[in-house]
Formats: C-alpha cells, structure tokens, sequence
C-alpha cells in the first residue's frame, strides 16, 4: 500500500467525522458542564462499590441467578438455532458444491441461481438487528419467550451463514477435488472434502458469535424478557446505581468466562 | 467432550427458557399474526388492490418528510462514534501491547530491568486490557441506555455509549496489530537511542496503519448496525421513528422504516467493502 492511498483514505475520514460532528451538533464543551460531570462522577463513583443487598433489604442473589441463566439460556438457544440456520445456507452460499469440473451447464446455472438467491436472503436476515426482529416479532405474535429466540437466531444464522461460507470458499481445494475425481457428490465433497479442511476456523467463529449472542440476549432484556438488561433497566431507572453496577459486573463476568471457556476449547483442540 | 458440554448446554437453555414453537400458533397469536400481515400493507391500500401510485403517494407523504432526517442522523452517529473509537483505541492501544509498553521495549539495554519496573509495566499493561475488556462487554445499548438516562437526550450520550464499546474492541485488535509488528525496524530504532514516542511514530505507526484500517471499517459497519437501533432509546434516528411507529400501531410505517434501515446497512457493508479493496489493493 502506497502512502498516497492511506493518505486519501485518512483525509475521507477525517473530513466525514468533522461532518458527523458538525451535523448532529456535537459541542465538546457540553460534555465539561458541571452538573454532566456530577452525574457522571456520581454513577462510575457506584462502581467501586456494587452491592449484593437490595434496597428494599432482601439479598439481590435471586435477581442475578435468574438474570444470568435467562441470558444464556436466550443465547444458547438463539445460536443452536442459528447454527442450523447458518449450516444450511452457508451451503447453499458457497459455490464449491456446484462449481465443480465435472458439473454440466444445466447444474452450473441452477446453482448459480440457487448460491444468488441464498445470498441474498442471508443478506435481509442480517440486515435486520435483532432488537427490530424482536419487535416485528412481539408486533405479530405477541410476548412469547420463543420469539426472542428466532429473533436472535435470524440475524446471527444469517451472519454465521455470510462468514462460514466465505471461510469455506477460501477453504483448500486439494481434497474437495480429489473427492470429486472421485465421483463424490455434491454434499460428500461438501461434508467430507471442505468442512474438516477449517472446521477449527469454524468453530472458533461460531464461538466468537456466541460471546456476542449472550450480550444480544442482554439487551433483549430491555423489551421485557427476564435477561440481565431487564434488571439493568430496572434498578438504574430506580436510581440504584451500585444494583446497577452489580448487574454490570455480572454481565462481564458471563462474557469472561465464555471468552476463558473458549480459550482452553481452542487450547485443547489446537483451534487456530 | 467439549462436544458433549455444548450439547448438554444447548438441551438445557430450551428446557429451562420454557421455548416452544407452538406457542406461535395457538389462537390469539394466530389472530394477532393475521391483524399484523394486513396492517403492514401501507393505510390507503388495505383490503384493496395493490396500486403503484397510491403506494408512491403515501410513501412521499407519510415517510418521505422524515427519511432524510431519520437516515442523516443514523450515518451520522455512526460515523462520529466509529472516529472516537478509533482516536481512543489508538491512544489505550499503547499501553496495552506488551511489547510496546513493556520495561524494555523491542531491545534490551546493558542491565536487565528491575524487578520493580518488571511488575509495574506489566500491571499497567493488565489494568488496560481489564478497562478495554469491560468496555466491550457492556453492550451498546446499555451504554447508550445509562448515557442517555443520565446526560438527557441528544446526540453525545448515543455517540458516547457506541465509541465506549467499540474503543474496547478496537482498542484490542490495535494492540494485537502492535504485538505482531515485524520487530527489527524498532529494533534498529530502539539500538539507536530512539524512545518509546519516536518508536511508535517512526516503526509501529507506519507499520500498523492498514490493519488499523481494516479493522476500523469492520466497526463502522457494526456502528450502523447498532445506531439504527439506539434510536429507540430516545434520540431522533431510524430506531426513533421506528419506535414511534409501533407505539402507535402503525405498522406499515414502522416496517418501511426497518426496510430502510436494511438498506443504509447493505449501502454501508458495500462502502466499507469497497474502501478495504481500496486499501489493500494499493
């Protein structure tokens, strides 16, 4: 990469951020107002000392049990269904099944057709965020504790779907090929000659997204599901900072441990 | 067995979560579902015929007066927010990369640091990935909730909460990029009597500026993502109208909304791809 280029680039963003700024009125001097940095002083004041008993006396533990294994328990059914969302159109996606040398015109053109029109709903699965898919769904079904969780599996399916099967297409070729001299079919080749080629890479993005599927479960908490978000909302609309930080620091915790738990699964199994 | 806790932990979350499909199809949802697919057709041409011009007269009517505003605003934050990540990443990033901010930093000198600068460098270095990592793991959307809760609405608690999370993220990713410089152009610098400061601006800085890039536009495209949806916290954006749209019940206007903020997110992901083509094709 050449200097002129990066230069191009940086001078792009620079006058871009300056127009964001100018846009939306962002003034830096609001933000050193007295009374902003009382407020602000007074909650991040909180978070040296989160409590464990709640204002009205009773311990917070019951709260923050529930709240951590309804987050999970969101997040890890989001994702299972996610994955099997993710496994099938990243199929369909790749062009690796149909692109072979033994494929006639008739096979290349249907699978051409069929790669396009995968993409192009893995393309309106993720471009909906999955608090808009939570509310389209609450809209037309109503509160059901399983509309949160095809809420969340939508987007990240279509996500997983997008990453695996670029991981996929620049997957090595030796063995898909061998596989399909061989006369292997199309799934064979698919199961047998490219998946064990970056299952590792895989895997460790499917783990990445579930790191991230757990915060997403939080914030569902904010549309009135009983993840941490909820009791986040609601100690800090009742001024209880310290519940609130409490809640915080229980929330990174979960993110801690699955980022650890990740880890040593990588470790073990000497995922790249 | 990993395999096996994975499974055990998937078989778990829907047993406990209570979710079952079929609580889509008992009665009341059913009606509710079949009162939503005919109030998203747009007002005018429900129970009728599906007409072009009409549909064009209430979209130039109902969305129009507020498409600009409402798509301005999310491009807007996003833009901001992913430039003050990225300002902060740059600066917390030095002190979270070992090599960098360790007591000999790329070259030793004649005595082997002291025990002391041994633990206070590398206590340093541990408080700083402790901050980026609690950063990151509070989602936007909680940021953005205490922000605005505390400071009021407007545009700086939004702005705030998306660089807080993503100066977390890309504080990390910066400073991995620094950990994994080719060392031997700092060292050369450091052996020639060269500072932490001309380090950084003479070695790491040329050296790591494209991998910052990259990962800078793979933010942006996720700080569109999660401006669209701040909005519903207060602040006037696509989220916003998005909001006010549901609560009055107007779902025709509340999905053409949602579909428009699909599109500013494609648009997004294209400019972004095409900025990182740009950048490594150079």
């Amino acid at each position: 990469m050449t200097w002129y280029r990066r230069r191009t680039v940086l001078l792009f963003m620079a006058l871009a951020g300056l127009g964001a700024g100018f846009y939306l009125g962002l003034d830096p001097r609001t933000l050193v107002e007295p009374r902003t940095l009382r407020v602000l002083a007074d909650f991040f004041g909180a978070s040296f000392k989160p409590t464990l008993i709640a204002a009205d006396g009773h311990s917070l533990w019951p709260a923050i049990w529930s709240g951590l294994l309804a987050t999970a328990s969101f997040a890890a059914a989001g994702m299972s269904l996610a994955i099997v969302f993710g496994a099938g159109l990243s199929f369909l996606a790749t062009s690796g099944w149909w692109d072979g040398e033994r494929a006639g015109r008739y096979h290349r053109f249907l699978g051409a057709t069929v790669t396009a029109a995968a993409r192009a709903l893995i393309a309106a699965m993720r471009s909906v965020h999955e608090l808009l898919w939570a509310m389209l769904f609450l809209a037309a079904f109503g509160l059901s504790p399983i509309t949160g969780v095809i809420a969340l599996a939508i987007p990240y399916g279509g996500t997983l779907a997008k990453v695996w099967s670029e991981i996929l297409d620049e997957a090595p070729q030796d063995a898909a090929n061998a596989l399909r001299a061989a006369g292997g079919s199309p799934v064979q080749v698919w199961f047998l000659g490219l998946v064990p080629r970056v299952a590792d890479d895989l895997a460790s993005y499917g783990f990445y997204r579930f790191e991230c599927a757990l915060r997403s479960s939080a914030v569902l908490g904010f549309l009135g599901l009983p993840t941490l978000g909820y009791h986040v909302s609601l100690s800090f609309d009742n001024l209880l900072y310290r519940e609130t930080w409490t809640f915080l620091y229980i929330l990174f915790g979960l993110i801690v441990a699955v980022e650890l738990w990740s880890s040593v699964l990588r470790k073990r199994r000497g995922w790249a | 067995m990993s395999a096996v806790s994975l499974a055990l932990l998937v078989v778990w979350a829907w047993a406990y979560g209570g979710f079952r499909f079929t609580d889509l199809f008992q009665n009341q949802s059913r009606e509710n579902a079949t009162r939503f697919l005919r109030e998203i057709r747009p007002f005018p041409l429900q129970d009728q015929p599906w007409d072009w011009t009409t549909w064009f007269r209430w979209m130039s009517e109902t969305i129009g007066p507020n498409a600009s505003e409402a798509l301005g605003a999310t491009l807007a934050l996003s833009v901001a927010a992913v430039i003050l990540a990225a300002m902060a990443a740059l600066v917390v990033s030095v002190f979270a990369a070992r090599n960098l901010a360790g007591p000999e930093p790329f070259a030793p000198s004649g005595k082997p640091p002291s025990q002391i600068a041994r633990v206070l460098h590398r206590g340093l270095v541990g408080v700083t990935r402790l901050i980026l990592l609690f950063a990151r793991s509070i989602p936007e959307y909680v940021w953005a909730f205490l922000f605005i809760t505390m400071l009021g609405v407007g545009a700086w608690p939004v702005v705030l909460a998306l660089a807080v999370h993503n100066a977390g993220i890309l504080g990390r990713l910066f400073s991995e990029v620094i950990e994994n410089v080719e060392p031997s152009a700092s060292r050369t610098l450091r052996v020639s009597g060269a500072g932490r400061g001309q380090l950084f601006v003479h070695a790491i800085l040329p050296q790591s500026l494209n991998r910052w890039l990259l990962y800078f536009f793979y933010r942006w495209e996720t700080c569109i993502r999660e401006a669209t949806v701040l909005g519903l916290l207060g602040f006037i954006s696509l989220g916003w109208y998005i909001q006010d749209a549901r609560a009055g019940v107007r779902y025709d206007e509340m999905v053409v909304y949602v579909g428009l903020g699909a599109i500013l997110i494609l648009l997004a992901d294209l400019v972004s791809a095409v900025a990182r083509r740009y950048l490594r094709s150079g």
